[in-house]
């Protein structure tokens, strides 16, 4: 579901609630990077990764669309952008969801503690949806939650994913999971979308001499993870 | 491979993950299979190689992450023009997608011989965007063959470039000639002409997108019909 501004598409979407606890953008700091929701969903939608944490109020809708054997769907992250911490969400916040994904910080024990309480609170508004709980920041060395130690998801059926923004890893799987559970299909996988061959372009001799000039810059600039050589 | 030693593959997995808990919930749509397309249909890739892509932010003056996955060259079966086409692994989706163009530079990246920087419109969100690119490969052997075909698709693109305003004229020549009797044998004379040129000049490579050039250049022609006007100048133009 989008907001009442918000464009419509003509393909199956889906209202995707996310919460957890936005205390870790305090631990997250120690580690140079920001893992928060927010993060997680902005790699999904430009693949960049956000350094940077701004703190906002209020509610963050974001369409992300991904491609499917059975066509095109839409997720509609709704994304609580740290308005939590003034004293939770407001039912607005959850109603209408139709899937949901609870997100704590490996390397920081309460955030774990605190995904009950979410839970809860989801569960309260939204009666039986597919739910994600998500242990983000795995590529951290110091962990402070184990594997092992999640096990509020078996009490409550929901699906586990360990994930890790920074590093891509599983980042897919929460919402291959949640699409295949709204359409009831095991086999939904994610496909090619069509790559649109380019329309033709024309570069004139003052503009290349800008692009060069720009391209001179940038490539003076380090990568911001270059120490990491790992690939999928 | 890491599948037959069961002490590997233990490590592989975290034992939490992955495990349907079965949670019973009704669907709430219903999908059915479509056909996929992937928009390549047409090409033939000429380079396939796993890479990181970042694209410039200007105004953080900083590099950022586009995704990671294949990094492809994908060269038309029938116009010869040349794409690179990225896609994000897993979600599959269009990270980079802009056509390799006559004029176009990669360049080293300062401090990394494992990554190279390019400018490039790009089409990767359905709509052209001015985009640095900075990509990273596992070796420095993977990011001397991406530079290496970069170059070459550039160079190659250019002749193609050249081979189609003068296959052009050569057409529209013909076309104006054919209410002409007169003029039909200069006509084609002109046309045989850039063709046999590219093809004793040039090596295989060359030649090869000068054949596809033709067939383009036909189906162009037929394309043209209509533009009388523009025809008739560019008759006036290469007969002058």
């Amino acid at each position: 579901m989008a907001l009442p501004n918000q464009q419509t598409v003509d393909y199956p979407s889906f209202k995707l609630v996310l919460v957890g606890d936005g205390g870790t953008v305090y631990a997250v700091d120690l580690c140079g990077y920001d893992l928060r929701k927010t993060t997680f969903v902005k790699r999904h939608l430009s693949g960049e990764f956000e350094k940077k944490y701004e703190p906002t109020i209020g509610v963050e809708v974001h369409p992300l669309d991904f491609f499917t054997n059975c066509g095109k769907i839409r997720f509609y992250c709704w994304d609580t952008a740290g308005q939590e911490k003034f004293g939770g969400l407001r039912d607005g916040y959850y109603i209408h969801g139709q899937c949901a994904i609870i997100m704590f910080d490996v390397t920081a024990r309460l955030t774990y503690k605190n995904v009950p309480t979410w839970h809860r609170d989801l569960c309260r508004v939204c009666e039986n949806i597919p739910i994600v709980l998500c242990g983000n920041k795995v590529d951290v060395k110091n962990r402070q939650v184990k594997a092992k130690q999640v096990t509020f998801h078996r009490k409550k059926n929901l699906q586990y994913y360990e994930i890790s923004a920074k590093s891509n890893y599983n980042f897919e799987k929460p919402f291959l999971y949640l699409a295949r559970k709204l359409a009831g299909d095991p086999n939904l996988h994610f496909v090619e979308s069509p790559a649109l061959l380019p329309p033709e372009v024309q570069i004139d001799l003052a503009e290349q001499q800008r692009h060069e000039q720009e391209l001179a810059v940038a490539a003076a600039q380090p990568l911001p993870d270059d120490d990491d050589d790992a690939f999928e | 491979m890491a599948t037959a030693d069961p002490e590997l593959r233990e490590e592989e997995q975290t034992p939490a993950e992955e495990e349907d808990t079965g949670a019973q919930i009704a669907p709430i749509v219903r999908l059915e299979e479509v056909a996929v397309t992937t928009g390549e249909e047409d090409e033939d890739a000429l380079l396939d190689l796993k890479s990181k892509l970042y694209r410039f932010d200007k105004d953080g003056n900083q590099w950022k992450e586009r995704g990671s996955g294949t990094v492809k060259f994908l060269k038309h079966k029938v116009s010869g023009k040349v794409r690179l086409v990225m896609r994000q692994s897993k979600t599959l989706k269009i990270c980079a997608n802009h056509l390799i163009i006559a004029g176009m530079t990669v360049q080293e990246h300062a401090g990394n011989e494992k990554s190279c920087v390019w400018h490039a419109s790009d089409y990767a969100d359905g709509e052209l965007k001015e985009e640095m690119f900075c990509i990273r490969f596992a070796s420095i052997e993977n990011c001397k063959s991406f530079m290496e075909m970069f170059q070459e698709v550039a160079e190659s693109q250019k002749q193609l470039d050249d081979n189609e305003d003068a296959s052009e004229t050569a057409e529209a020549l013909e076309k104006l000639s054919v209410g002409e009797e007169k003029n039909k044998d200069k006509a084609s004379e002109e046309k045989a002409a850039p063709v046999k040129e590219a093809a004793s000049t040039e090596t295989k490579e060359a030649a090869a997108p000068a054949e596809a050039n033709k067939i383009a250049a036909s189906t162009e022609a037929k394309e043209a019909v209509p533009k009388q006007d523009d025809v008739e100048k560019k008759g006036e133009d290469s007969t002058a």
